[in-house]
């Protein structure tokens, strides 16, 4: 694969010199343009030598909320003044730790909870040719229902279903807990493997999508770490179930502890018999690898992960065909979220019905929910669906932080664009959350106290989008950029009465025209906080802000 | 995709379409357009500009109408009110992004985008506030196209057509998000990309962001304004592209491809770019007599040592006045009064035998026709030949003897239909760019390409197999893999039986051709013959293509005659996708040969030796002809170094660059005591002439061509000739007439006086006196495609002209000159992209000459090193005829011991170092092959 090679030669080289590629180019019979293509395209390839250090500060929406602004500006000032000069300082895109924001990434490795004070601690240690170690591991939030089992190597489900089990048993079963895609889309788990099934092909994939990327979203890594046999399990089962031979779990880069316990997981269940040519001693084979991820939100996108799988610029496909007739190399590929995955041993344990009666509120099943931004207790708690938001950051988050009244919420990562305090009572579940404009998404939910700014924020949502849009389609690569500018003249000051005047128009043609779902939800946070906190957008009001931010000197709450 | 019929329903009007189409290609049927930027039929659609959106009923979102397939039942509205919104929206978004109309770029092709924009009413204001600041990314690189990263909109169309279409591979995207832009190879800058400038990209443009450098030149505005376009054929390689003019005040201000023609609008860039030769001004515009104090005879030109001097020749006002030391101006009465008289007076003196004629494969079949008309009948002799002596002779004699054509089986298209193509001795890439883009293609598609060539040619690289072998060793290779195909039983028994003869002979000659043995000889693993011979036998249906690198050999002949020996006995030959291609090179080669251009044959490639024959032409011609048959090029130069030949007339050709060993041409042009030249500009076998005649340039005139596929096709005239230069055939039916008249006195018994009412009458006349071209008249031409015979792009069906094929048997033999220790390396020649033969056109085109300026020896990096020469490095390069110096080039597409250089470049020409030793029977000069030193050249003052 294109990556692997890629990701080799900046092993060497520390980035990916210009003869390399060429070389590649020519042993791969690919054009270089492609393989340049494909090299700038990702972040984590560099197409020049790296600098001394690396420090990346997460600015995005929950790491933004906690003064990432202050740490990214104060950093620069730090590494400036220090005559650091051959290190690059720079903003990054969400690295997956909002429950620890602000985040930072120091060559690579992810640091939480950085406040200005300890981030200067570690740049005096970097200087000085220190290493700086790791952050001890958060304990998990509320231990669940997911893990069926007593010891992480049980794998009752994949022995039961070995010795004798039924494809289109375990499917029907699937389909009837109701399980639904954790990742964002929430399509039916069981209508998804029933087609992948039912669609004939000598070579069939299995995906297990841990690509998760969205601010605010990082419930996967946790499944991951705690749960990583049930993952496992679950794309084994799934796989098998569908016909594939072989799996791949698609690997946000960033996640490396996770990485780690993975690859000591696959390693103990091929040892175990999981794994392999005839598990457990059946006819069945199964094998699995982890693909690491070169980076960007857009991987998360099935198909763009697809594309990058196969060694391409990560760009979403026209669908149809969906992955279930046409996926990795054109064959029939089952694409599942960790969570949904990681639920199918605990379902095929305890039976669909069991899952279905899980939910609260008129909703069925459990699911994981992150829960970030100003709340007292931030992480990763599995709950009922149909769980009301209020009794989220109330029961389980311990409330607003600083006892401070809410705002505002996110229900489902940053896409799901914001709702206000008003809305609060609304349940956690696929349905309501659409009916109300927005969506369930992956399940993470950002709390927003009195006095954020929504414009802001906004902002800050969008530019996310822009920075993360893959460039293939018109309306996704420009409307986001438009978006942007935008509210950047709002923000500054220097808008005029009618800078926002397209936003309907653009809005709604991002929605409809763009070829995949980053831009066809783009726009949301925007148009959210224009329809419920219309007034933070008017020129008198921003005016006045601005004015109050330059007596205060700046700064955000933390 | 399913093979059934799917109805669905657009804008309210049921439409049916075969299942697998798109909703974009329905709509199309059913008479309703639904916009698009990014899309072009030609290309596969990637619906990434979105414009095209569509509603579909029961869709939360508009797809795409250019990609998505129709669906049983769909209901489809193209024109709701949120369509129009959202198309609306993003015309508007990718308007307010184009830079500024003062900095803007005129679109060569059509300005799509801003056309969309008018039709959706849109209002890009709106917009323009919030735009991101231009990179004001202007890549001047190329000497062609000019890049406009600021208006470029990312509809990837210039990605595909350069991928697509000409399977270059140069263009991609690179960065991401709203940093996408697009980039060539890894991001270089245009001009130092691998880019070929084909100028597809161009052509594919919907913006301002790829334009010919041309149209910017000629200042903006020119495209609303132009006034004249007027379609033709290319003037430079056999394919024969269809061509565009745009003429405004008297210039071709630009040149496009024609979509309705055979190449689909392909061009490469001698032929988008390549035709301000014809403004040049060096141009001749009055004839030329030599001054009486410039005798002995010496080439103007011999000084020059280096590129430099050569380019700054081509602008200087000293180079005229050096020719006008030279040559005196003359009216035309005086210059074609003295060339006839002159003339006459050898014939007269010597007989008609001492007269020789050089046609051209660049002028019109007409042209060409009544050339050697002038030869056959006012000069009365068959010593009339031209270029394609040095081309295919050879594979025209094995042709010729073996199915009694020389003419290609197959058109090149049919490429996308075969299973493997065989490549042997052509550089595709550079000699037929638009052929080799079907080449590519096919690949792409799925189809097999084998290339063979000591050589590594480009187009290896896009080959399934590239095959490196010893040069000289073709008849080896051959035999070797026919030698196989015969033990593995791959051998088409059938065919052989009832179409072919002489089979029995030709299994005992290729006994010994045992893979191991050919491997002895050719350098080629055993293995790896036995791979391409079963792959080759195996295929269903196979096309065989070869060039210069089988022709140009004391054993040419042979070479085409294992060719076809191996053709044959797989049977693939006859039917669509298979047959016998030998490319050619140039624009008229084909028709040239095909009205008689040859010493051997008049037109239709009827024996000029033949009594019937020639009673037939006497009597349509109205006089005695030649009994006997003429000279051949190379023949002709020896007579006239041995004083056989003593008078001459060349049209169109330059034998000084273009013969092997110049050296000796050069004595044989001195040795010559009358030689009238006929040409556009000055060349350097017209600094031997006598008299010169200014004639015109492909634009300058009307007539028709064929190419390689035997497709005759009109070139039509864009220009008036300048000065008073003349159109070509006018020039020699005044000259026969004048030669005529004083022969014999006034019109004479024989009432000949040639008298044609414009290219029609004379190709009336080759019609009625050739039936290879029965039917294919101008009406028919102007209507449609046609090749020749009419009707028949596949020859030989049922059988062919000389009833079955037959075999010859050949055996290896070594080329004439091998290397030795005096001489070590192996001199290939050949040409390069932008050049066309000696340059006399392409390195008078400003374009073509800033992108090739100089010439070069391609040297292996390892030879260069044991040379102690480092890349770049001026070199003395040396053969038993000469010597020349240039610039060493590093280089892996030689192998080690060979060495290549390009024939164009008169300050180092190849054709001093070559050999000219002969085939026996296409009386081709060995070209490919000599012995030559090279040494570090010593650093002069």
């Amino acid at each position: 694969m294109l990556i692997d090679d890629l990701r080799e030669i900046q092993a060497r080289h520390g980035y990916l010199p210009d003869e390399e590629l060429k070389s590649l180019s020519e042993r791969k019979g690919i054009p270089l343009y492609e393989a340049h293509g494909v090299a700038s395209f990702y972040p984590h390839f560099r197409l020049k030598p790296p600098p001394d250090a690396t420090l990346r500060v997460c600015t995005d929406l929950t790491c933004h909320l906690h003064g990432a602004c202050d740490v990214l500006e104060t950093l620069r000032e730090t590494v400036e003044y220090a005559g650091l000069d051959q290190w690059e300082v720079s903003g990054a895109s969400c690295l997956g730790q909002c429950d620890g924001a602000p985040a930072v990434s120091i060559n690579d490795g992810s640091y939480r909870s950085m406040s200005v004070d300890r981030l200067a601690r570690y740049v005096a240690r970097l200087a000085d040719n220190e290493k700086i170690g790791r952050q001890p591991v958060r304990r998990r939030a509320n231990p669940g229902l997911i893990d069926p089992y007593d010891h992480p190597l049980a794998a009752e489900s994949l022995k039961q279903w070995v010795s004798g089990g039924d494809a289109d048993r375990l499917v029907q079963t699937i389909r009837d807990s109701g399980l639904r895609g954790m990742g964002g889309a929430g399509f039916p788990a069981g209508v998804k493997w029933d087609l992948v099934r039912k669609t004939e092909s000598e070579v069939k994939y299995a995906i297990c999508n841990a690509d998760e990327s969205e601010p605010g979203t990082f419930k996967d890594r946790e499944i991951l770490y705690h749960y990583p046999h049930l993952v496992i399990e679950g794309v084994i089962l799934g796989g098998l179930a569908v016909g594939a031979k072989q799996g791949y779990l698609f690997l946000r880069h960033e996640y490396d502890r996770e990485r780690e316990v993975l690859e000591k997981t696959i390693r103990a269940f091929y040892s175990a018999g999981y794994l392999g040519d005839g598990i457990l001693n059946s006819e069945r084979s199964f094998h699995l690898e982890i693909f690491d991820s070169p980076g960007g939100y857009i991987c998360g996108e099935e198909t763009a992960l697809l594309e990058a799988m196969e060694g391409k610029r990560a760009e979403p496909r026209n669908k149809p065909p969906f992955p279930g007739t046409h996926g990795l190399h054109g064959r029939p590929t089952l694409i599942n979220n960790v969570e949904t995955f990681a639920w199918v041993p605990a379902i095929l344990q305890r039976g669909a019905d069991w899952f279905r009666s899980q939910g609260t509120n008129g909703a069925s099943g459990r699911k994981y929910i992150a829960l970030s931004g100003h709340v007292e207790k931030p992480g990763v708690y599995e709950i009922p669906l149909g769980t009301r938001v209020c009794d989220l950051i109330q029961d389980y988050g311990g409330g607003v932080s600083g006892g401070r009244e809410l705002k505002a919420f996110s229900p489902g990562g940053t896409s799901s664009g914001f709702l206000p305090a008003s809305m609060a009572e609304i349940p956690l579940d696929f349905k309501p959350l659409a009916d109300a404009g927005s969506m369930l998404g992956s399940g993470a939910v950002i709390v927003l106290a009195e006095g954020t700014d929504m414009a802001d924020l906004a902002l800050n949502a969008i530019t996310f989008f822009r920075n993360e849009s893959c460039g293939k389609c018109v309306p996704c690569r420009t409307g986001t950029e438009h978006l942007a500018h935008m509210l950047e003249a709002v923000l500054e000051g220097n808008g005029r009465s009618d800078t926002l005047e397209p936003v309907g128009d653009l809005a709604e043609a991002m929605e409809l025209t763009s070829i995949c779902g980053l831009g066809q939800a783009a726009a949301l946070p925007l148009t959210s906080a224009l329809r419920y906190f219309p007034g933070e957008f008017e020129l008198p009001r921003r005016h006045a802000a601005n004015r109050r931010g330059e007596e205060a000197g700046g700064g955000s709450d933390g | 995709m399913g093979s059934g019929n799917v109805t669905l329903t657009i804008d309210g009007s049921r439409v049916t379409a075969p299942e697998g189409t798109t909703i974009w290609e329905a709509a199309r049927s059913a008479g309703i357009d639904i916009p698009t930027l990014c899309h072009d039929p030609k290309l596969h659609p990637v619906a990434v500009c979105r414009v095209c959106a569509v509603d579909v009923e029961n869709f939360r979102t508009l797809p795409a109408a250019c990609i998505r397939p129709v669906e049983e039942g769909m209901v489809v509205r193209t024109d709701t009110e949120r369509v129009r919104r959202a198309r609306r929206t993003l015309v508007e978004l990718l308007q307010a992004g184009q830079p500024p109309e003062e900095e803007r770029r005129k679109p060569s092709a059509q300005d799509e985008l801003a056309q969309l924009g008018g039709q959706l009413r849109s209002d890009p204001a709106r917009y323009a506030s919030t735009c991101s600041n231009p990179v004001a990314q202007q890549d001047l690189s190329s000497p062609v196209i000019a890049v406009d990263h600021d208006a470029c909109i990312l509809c990837d169309r210039c990605i595909r057509a350069c991928d697509d279409i000409q399977v270059n591979d140069v263009i991609g995207r690179a960065g991401k998000g709203c940093d996408t832009r697009i980039a060539f190879d890894n991001d270089l800058p245009m001009g130092k990309s691998s880019c070929v400038a084909c100028g597809e990209c161009v052509a594919a443009c919907p913006t301002g962001a790829l334009t010919d450098l041309t149209l910017v030149d000629m200042g903006r505005g020119t495209a609303e304004t132009a006034p004249g376009k007027i379609d033709s054929v290319c003037p430079y390689c056999g394919v024969g592209c269809g061509i565009t003019y745009h003429v405004q005040d008297a210039r071709i201000t630009r040149v496009t491809g024609r979509e309705d023609t055979h190449t689909e609008g392909r061009l490469c860039v001698k032929g988008r770019y390549g035709y301000d030769y014809t403004h040049h001004p060096q141009r001749l515009l009055k004839p030329l007599i030599r001054r009486e104090n410039a005798y002995p005879k010496r080439p103007l030109s011999a000084d020059f040592q280096d590129y430099r001097e050569f380019r700054r020749s081509l602008r200087s006002p000293e180079w005229n006045d050096r020719i006008r030391e030279i040559f005196r101006e003359a009216d035309w009465d005086e210059a074609l009064d003295l060339a006839a008289r002159r003339l006459l007076e050898i014939k007269q003196k010597k007989g008609p035998g001492a007269l020789a004629g050089f046609g051209s494969a660049k002028v019109t079949n007409e042209e060409a026709y009544l050339f050697q008309k002038l030869i056959r009948v006012a000069f009365g002799t068959n010593n009339v030949d031209h270029c394609t002596r040095l081309c295919h002779a050879s594979s025209v004699a094995a042709l010729t003897e073996a199915i009694g054509s020389g003419a290609v089986s197959n058109a090149f298209q049919e490429v996308l239909e075969t299973d493997v193509i065989f490549v042997i001795g052509s550089n595709t890439e550079d000699n037929h760019p638009v052929a080799a883009s079907y080449m590519k293609q096919a690949v792409d598609r799925g189809a097999r390409m084998i290339v063979l060539d000591p050589r590594r040619p480009t187009i290896a690289d896009h080959a399934t197999r590239y095959v490196r072998f010893k040069p000289g060793t073709d008849i080896a290779l051959l035999n070797g893999m026919m030698h196989v195909i015969l033990r593995e039983g791959l051998q088409d028994d059938g065919f052989i039986a009832q179409r072919t003869e002489g089979f029995d002979a030709l299994e005992p000659a290729l006994r010994p051709y045992t893979p191991e043995m050919a491997s002895k000889i050719t350098g080629v693993p055993a293995s790896v013959i036995e791979e391409i011979a079963v792959e080759y036998g195996r295929a269903r249906r196979a096309m065989v293509f070869w060039g210069m690198g089988i022709s140009q050999h004391v054993n040419g002949t042979d070479n085409a005659r294992a060719l076809i020996s191996l053709c044959l006995m797989t049977g693939n030959i006859g039917r669509p996708g298979t047959g016998l291609h030998p490319l050619r090179g140039q624009n008229n080669v084909q028709g040239a040969s095909d009205v008689g251009l040859i010493p051997r044959f008049y037109p239709g490639y009827q024996p000029a030796d033949d009594p019937e024959v020639r009673k037939r032409f006497e009597e349509a011609w109205r006089t005695p002809l030649d009994p006997q048959s003429g000279l051949t090029v190379v023949e002709i130069m020896h007579g006239a170094l041995d004083g056989r030949i003593e008078g001459m007339f060349m049209m169109g050709e330059n034998p000084f660059l273009s013969d092997p060993n110049m050296n000796k041409v050069r004595k044989a042009l001195q040795n010559l005591s009358f030689l009238v030249v006929q040409d556009i500009f000055l060349t350097e076998t017209a600094e031997f002439a006598d008299v010169i005649l200014p004639a015109s340039t492909a634009a300058e005139k009307r007539g028709t061509y064929v190419n390689t596929n035997r497709m005759v096709q009109i070139g039509r005239k864009a220009l008036n000739p300048p000065g008073e230069a003349r159109l070509d055939g006018d020039i020699l039916v005044d000259l026969a007439n004048r030669m005529l008249r004083m022969e014999r006195g006034g019109q004479g018994e024989h009432g000949i006086c040639w008298d044609y009412d414009g290219p029609e009458a004379v190709w009336e006349e080759i019609i009625s006196l050739t039936p290879i071209f029965k039917g294919i008249t101008y009406e028919a031409m102007e209507r449609e495609t046609v090749v020749w015979p009419l009707g028949e792009p596949v020859l030989f069906t049922d059988s062919f002209p000389l009833g079955r094929g037959g075999f010859t048997p050949v055996s290896f033999a070594p080329p004439d000159e091998l290397p030795d220790e005096e001489y070590p390396f192996v001199l290939n020649t050949g040409r390069v992209l932008q050049h066309w033969h000696t340059g006399t056109m392409t390195r008078r085109a400003r374009a073509l000459d800033a992108i090739s300026p100089e010439p070069f020896v391609e040297l292996t990096p390892r030879d260069l090193a044991c040379l102690g020469v480092e890349d770049g490095d001026l070199v003395v390069v040396s053969s038993r005829r000469g010597a020349i110096t240039l610039k060493s080039k590093s280089s892996t597409r030689v192998s080690d011991g060979n060495v290549f250089i390009p024939f164009h470049f008169k300050e180092a020409a190849a054709n001093v170092l070559t050999n000219d030793a002969l085939d026996p029977d296409g009386k081709i000069p060995e070209f490919k092959y000599c012995a030559v030193a090279v040494e570090r050249a010593v650093a002069s003052g």
